[in-house]
C-alpha cells in the first residue's frame, strides 16, 4: 500500500549534516540579536512606562481586551454572527476589526476606556440577505502615537468573497486594505483581518509595523493574548482544546452564514467545514492568535466524516478456499451517503462506498415463505456475469416475512438525541425531529415513545408516552433546540434507564440515537460503549443508529453500534430518506424477525474454478463463526430483503484468472463428484428470544428457472453492483461502463412505486458527470 | 550542566550559556528545517531565522512543555514565515530561487520532496503534523503540544493524511492507466 511507503518514507527520511559554514552564520546572527535583546531588556527596566513595555497598562489592555471579547462571544445579532477579529494593542494601539452586521452603536463602549487609543470602525455595507459569506473584516487602526488624527474614519465594507481559496484572497485582501485606506476620510492605515494570519510576523504589534506611519517604538514584549477564530464545529472544538490546554485568555469563534436561505438560528454552525486550523502565532511557547476562516460548504466538507477503510473482496481459488462465511448486512447507510455526495456533484469516498448496502438499499420482490413457520426462504438464481466473460453471478437473496401493522408487537422507542450545537443545521437536528414526527404516523396507538437529550447535559424531554397523546410529543420534539457543546453526558445510560424502566415483555424496546457523529454520549470510550451496548442487547434492549449531517460523521461507529445493539445504521440526508426508513420500511426498522443471520457458502471444486463475493466485506466471518452461535451476526427485520452476489468462474469456462499450475495436481477436482451443483448455501438464523439457531441448508444448481419477476430483480440488483464496484473503483467490473448500469437499471426499473430505482439511473448519471471531471 | 540550568542561565543573559545552547540544538533545528523544506539552502536560511527568533524568544520559555517540543514549534513558525516571505518574492516576480543543489540519491530527494509538497497541500498543519508524527517520531500527544492542538486533533489529521495519500496515489494509478 503506496501511503505506508510514503510514511515509511518520512520515517526514513534523513536530513544531511548541515553546512558548517551556515551554521556559524546563524550563530553570529542569534548571538548578535540576543545581545540585541539584552540591551534592549536593559534599556526597558530604566525607562519606566514608555510606549510598549509598562506592565500595569497592559494587564488593563487584557482587561479590556477580555471584556470586549465576551462582549463579542454572545451570538447573533440579527442571527448573523458576525466575523470578528478584536485584538488589544500594547499601550497605544487599540485595532479592532469589526465585519459587518456590528451595530456599529456598540462599538464607542469599546474604546471608552482606552483614553489613548483611537478606535475606528467600519460598518460595512450590510447585505443581510445575501447570506454569503460576511468575511472580510475591515481594519482600519490609527496610526501609532504620534499620528493624533482625530476623526475615525469609515472605510468602505468588502464584498463578499469566497473563502476557500484563503491563499489567492491574500492579495485581495492586501487591496481591500488599500481601498480602506483612499477611501477613508483621513488617510488612515488599515489592515484586513486575514492579513494577520499572511504576514510573516509572530505578533499583532509586528503586523502593525507593516503599516506606514505606524511606528512601534520598540519590540514588542507581552500584548494581550486572545485566539480569534473564524471557523466553527471542528475549528471551534480545537480552539477550545486549545484553549483549554494551552491557558490562552480568550478564543472567540466566528463563522460565515452557509450560503442560501439556511434558516439556522445559529448560522456560525450551520455548514461544516474542515477543522484544519490555519494559522496560529506562536510566541513564548504559547498560541496567541489563531485566525481560521471558514470555507462555505463545500463537498471538502466531508473530509471529516470517518469511514472505516477496507479493500474490495479478491478472487478465491475453489480449490485453496471453498468455503465462504459472511453475515447479512441490512444497513443502507452507504447509499445514502453516496447519494449525498453525488447530488453535492463529487464522487463519494471510496471507503464510504460499501457494495451490499448499496444493494440492499433497494427492495426486491424475492419469493416470501408460505407460512410463518420460518422467517424467509433463500431464493437462488445463477445467471451470467455482465462484467466478466464467462463467468456467472450467483444470487442468493431472502426477503422476511412482513408483519401487518396490526400484528405489531407493542412498542418502546426511547429517541436519544444529539442537541449540541453542531446539530444545529436544517439537515440536522431540524430533519431529525421532522423524521421522528413521520415515525409517529407509523407506530400504533398503544406504542410509546421516550425522548432523552444530550448535549452540555443530558437530559429526559419527554417520559414515555403512548402515541395516542400525539400533541404532547409533538409539542416535545418541536421544542428542542440545538446548543451547548457535546461534552461528557449521560445520555445513554439515561435512555437505557428510560427504556429499561418502561420494558415491553414481548415487544420492540428500542433506543434510536439520531446524532451527527458526535458520540459523547457519556461514554468516552469507543470499545467500553460497544460493550455497553451489547451488554444491553442481551438485556432486550435493541439500539439503532439514525445519522444526520454531513462534514463529522463517523460512518465506522455508527455501524459499529448498530451492530452491537442489533439494530439498523441509516443515514438520513433527506426528508425522503426519513419517509423510507421509518415509515415504508419502519416494520423492518423497529420489528426484528429473526437476528444473527449467516451464510456460507461451499463451492464445488469439480464446477468452480474461482468465486468472489461481491460487497460484504466488513461482514467478513470466519469460517468455524458459522456454527458458532455465540458469534454475532446481521439481523433482518420484518419485509427486509438481502442480497447477496457471488461471481464464479465455472471450471472449463476459460475465465480463470489465473492459469493452471504446471507441476501441481488437478485430480482433486475431477474426485469430488456432484457435477450438477456449483456448491452448497447454508444459512443460519436464530428466531428473536431464542438463542440457539435453526439452519437451511439448500444446494446452487448449475442453472435455475427464475421468473420473469426475480430475473427482473436480478437484473436490477446486478447494475446497483456493478454501479457501486465502478464507484469503488474496484480492480473487478471489467469493461462495465456507468452506460451499461443505465440501461440495465432503466430496463429492470420495474413499477418503481417510490421512485427509488429512478433516483438511481439519475445517481448513475450524476457519477458519470463527477467522474469526468 | 543540565539543559534547564543552561536555558535559565541563556534567559538571564549569559550570551555564553547561549552559544552553548545553541551549539547544542542548531542540529536539531537544521534537520528538522530540512525536512520541512526538503532543500539544503532553503534549510540554512530557515535554521538562521530560527536561531534568531530563539535569541529573542527565549525569554518566553517558561518550562510548561519540552524544550524540544517548543523548539519545533519555533522552527515551524520561522519555516512559516520563510515561506511566505518566498511568496511574497515570487509574487513581484523577482529572480527565482537557486535550483536544489546537488544531494546523493537524487531521486529519492526528489520523491520526497514531491511528498512533501503533497503534504503541504491537504492543508495548513497537515505537513507539520506528518513531519512530527512520522519523520521526527513524537507522538501524537507530543505533536500536538507542538503545535498547539490536541491529541485527538493531530489523530485525525495523520489519519486524513493518510486517507488523502492513499486516494491520491490511486487517482495518479488511474490516471497514468494503471488499474490498481
Amino acid at each position: 500500500m503506496n501511503e505506508r511507503s510514503n510514511e515509511a518514507r518520512l520515517q526514513r527520511m534523513k536530513a544531511p549534516p548541515p553546512d558548517s559554514q551556515a551554521r556559524l552564520l546563524a550563530k553570529r546572527a542569534a548571538l548578535t540579536e540576543f545581545a540585541r535583546v539584552q540591551a534592549a531588556v536593559a534599556a526597558n527596566d530604566n525607562v519606566d512606562s514608555q510606549a510598549s513595555a509598562a506592565p500595569q497598562r497592559l494587564s488593563r489592555q487584557e482587561g479590556r481586551g477580555r471584556f470586549a471579547m465576551n462582549w463579542l462571544v454572545p451570538r447573533g445579532w440579527n442571527g448573523a454572527f458576525a466575523s470578528l477579529c478584536v485584538v488589544a494593542l500594547g499601550a497605544t494601539l487599540l485595532w479592532p476589526i469589526v465585519s459587518r452586521n456590528i451595530d456599529p452603536t456598540k462599538l464607542p463602549e469599546l474604546s471608552t476606556d482606552v483614553d489613548d487609543a483611537r478606535v475606528a470602525v467600519s460598518p460595512a455595507r450590510a447585505e443581510a440577505s445575501s447570506g454569503e459569506i460576511e468575511q472580510p473584516a475591515v481594519a482600519p487602526t490609527t496610526a501609532a502615537v504620534k499620528q493624533a488624527s482625530e476623526a475615525p474614519i469609515a472605510p468602505t465594507g468588502a464584498d463578499a468573497i469566497d473563502t476557500r481559496r484563503r491563499d489567492e484572497r491574500s492579495g485581495e485582501m492586501l487591496a481591500q486594505s488599500f481601498e480602506s485606506e483612499t477611501l477613508g476620510p483621513v488617510v488612515i492605515d488599515a489592515i484586513q483581518a486575514e492579513d494577520i494570519g499572511k504576514f510573516p510576523d509572530s505578533n499583532v504589534a509586528e503586523s502593525l509595523q507593516r503599516v506606514t506611519g505606524a511606528q512601534i517604538e520598540s519590540a514588542p514584549t507581552e500584548l494581550n493574548e486572545s485566539v480569534v477564530v473564524t471557523g466553527h464545529r471542528g475549528s471551534l472544538q480545537s480552539a477550545q482544546e486549545m484553549k483549554r490546554e494551552s491557558g490562552i485568555d480568550e478564543v472567540i469563534v466566528t463563522g460565515a452564514r452557509a450560503t442560501g436561505n439556511a434558516k439556522s438560528r445559529n448560522p456560525k454552525l450551520a455548514a461544516s467545514a474542515p477543522a484544519a486550523p490555519s494559522y496560529h502565532y506562536s510566541r513564548d511557547g504559547r498560541v496567541q492568535t489563531l485566525i481560521l476562516t471558514q470555507p462555505p460548504a463545500s463537498p471538502a466538507a466531508e473530509d471529516n466524516d470517518k469511514f472505516r477503510h477496507f479493500e474490495g473482496n479478491p478472487i478465491k481459488q475453489v480449490v485453496q478456499d471453498p468455503v465462504s462465511t459472511f453475515s447479512v448486512d441490512v444497513d443502507t447507510a452507504s447509499y445514502a451517503f453516496v447519494r449525498r455526495a453525488l447530488n453535492s456533484g463529487s464522487l463519494p469516498p471510496q471507503d464510504s462506498v460499501r457494495v451490499e448496502e448499496m444493494i440492499n438499499y433497494f427492495d426486491y420482490a424475492w419469493p416470501v415463505p408460505a407460512s410463518r413457520a420460518v422467517p424467509f426462504e433463500p431464493t437462488i438464481v445463477v445467471s451470467d456475469s455482465p462484467w466478466g466473460k464467462g463467468r456467472k453471478l450467483v444470487h442468493v437473496a431472502i426477503k422476511g416475512y412482513e408483519v401487518p401493522r396490526d400484528e405489531a408487537p407493542d412498542a418502546n422507542l426511547v429517541l436519544l438525541l444529539d442537541v449540541s450545537g453542531s446539530m444545529d443545521s436544517p439537515d440536522k437536528l431540524p430533519l431529525a425531529v421532522q423524521s421522528m414526527e413521520l415515525l409517529l404516523g407509523s407506530l400504533k396507538p398503544t406504542d410509546t415513545i421516550g425522548i432523552v437529550v444530550y448535549a452540555g447535559a443530558a437530559g429526559m424531554v419527554l417520559e414515555p408516552t403512548p402515541i395516542s397523546e400525539k400533541a404532547k410529543i409533538l409539542a416535545a420534539l418541536r421544542s428542542l433546540t440545538p446548543g451547548g457543546s457535546t461534552a461528557g453526558a449521560a445520555g445513554i445510560e439515561l435512555a437505557y434507564k428510560l427504556a429499561e424502566a418502561n420494558f415491553r415483555k414481548g415487544g420492540v424496546n428500542r433506543i434510536l440515537l439520531a446524532t451527527d457523529g458526535d458520540f459523547n454520549v457519556g461514554i468516552a470510550d469507543t470499545e467500553q460503549l460497544k460493550g455497553f451496548v451489547e451488554r444491553k442487547r442481551e438485556n432486550g434492549v435493541m439500539l439503532s443508529v439514525l445519522g444526520f449531517g454531513r462534514g463529522n460523521y463517523r460512518d465506522e461507529l455508527s455501524q459499529a453500534l448498530a451492530q452491537n445493539g442489533n439494530g439498523v445504521a441509516a443515514y438520513i440526508d433527506s426528508l425522503s430518506e426519513a419517509q423510507k426508513v421509518l415509515v415504508q420500511e419502519s416494520s423492518g426498522t423497529l420489528f426484528t424477525i429473526a437476528k444473527d443471520v449467516k451464510i456460507q457458502v461451499e463451492f464445488n471444486p469439480a464446477s468452480v474454478a474461482e468465486y468472489r463475493l461481491v460487497g460484504y466485506e466488513t461482514r467478513a466471518l470466519n469460517r468455524e463463526d458459522f456454527n458458532n452461535d455465540a458469534v454475532d451476526a446481521g439481523d433482518v427485520g420484518a419485509g427486509h430483503t438481502v442480497t447477496a452476489i457471488y461471481e464464479i468462474t465455472p471450471v472449463g469456462s476459460g475465465a480463470a484468472s489465473v492459469d493452471p499450475l504446471r507441476y501441481g495436481s488437478e485430480d482433486k477436482r475431477a474426485n469430488s463428484g456432484k457435477q450438477s451443483e456449483y456448491g452448497f448455501l447454508k444459512m443460519r438464523y436464530k428466531l428473536p428470544g431464542e438463542s440457539r439457531s435453526k439452519l437451511i441448508e439448500r444446494p446452487i444448481p448449475l442453472s435455475t428457472d427464475a421468473s420473469a419477476l426475480v430475473s427482473r430483480e436480478v437484473r436490477f440488483s446486478t447494475a446497483v453492483a456493478g454501479f457501486a464496484q465502478l464507484l469503488r473503483g474496484d480492480a473487478y467490473s471489467g469493461e462495465l461502463s456507468f452506460g451499461d448500469v443505465i440501461r440495465e437499471a432503466q430496463a429492470a426499473k420495474g413499477d418503481d412505486e417510490f421512485g427509488y430505482r429512478t433516483e438511481l439511473v439519475q445517481l448513475v448519471r450524476k457519477a458519470q458527470t463527477a467522474k469526468g471531471m | 550542566m543540565d539543559l534547564e540550568t543552561l536555558i535559565r542561565r541563556a534567559q538571564g543573559g549569559d550570551a555564553v550559556s547561549f552559544e552553548e545552547l545553541l551549539d547544542l540544538h542548531y542540529d536539531t533545528i537544521y534537520r528538522f528545517a530540512w525536512k520541512w523544506c526538503g532543500h539544503p539552502t532553503n534549510a540554512q536560511d530557515i535554521a538562521q531565522l530560527a536561531c534568531i527568533k530563539l535569541a529573542s524568544s527565549l525569554a518566553q520559555f517558561r518550562f510548561q512543555a519540552a524544550f524540544t517540543s517548543w523548539l519545533y514549534r519555533l522552527v515551524i513558525s520561522c519555516a512559516q514565515d520563510w515561506q511566505r516571505g518566498q511568496r511574497r518574492h515570487e509574487h513581484d516576480e523577482l529572480p527565482e530561487d537557486e535550483p536544489a543543489s546537488e544531494t546523493s540519491s537524487a531521486e529519492d530527494h526528489i520523491y520526497l520532496a514531491q511528498l512533501i509538497e503533497q503534504l503541504a497541500a491537504l492543508g495548513e498543519g497537515m505537513k507539520e503534523t506528518a513531519l512530527l508524527v512520522h519523520a521526527e517520531g513524537l507522538s501524537h500527544a507530543e505533536a500536538g503540544l507542538v503545535l498547539g492542538v490536541s491529541e485527538s486533533t493531530i489523530s485525525w489529521r495523520v489519519h486524513t493524511i493518510r486517507k488523502q495519500m492513499n486516494r491520491q496515489s490511486k487517482d495518479a494509478g488511474a490516471r497514468t492507466g494503471v488499474v490498481a
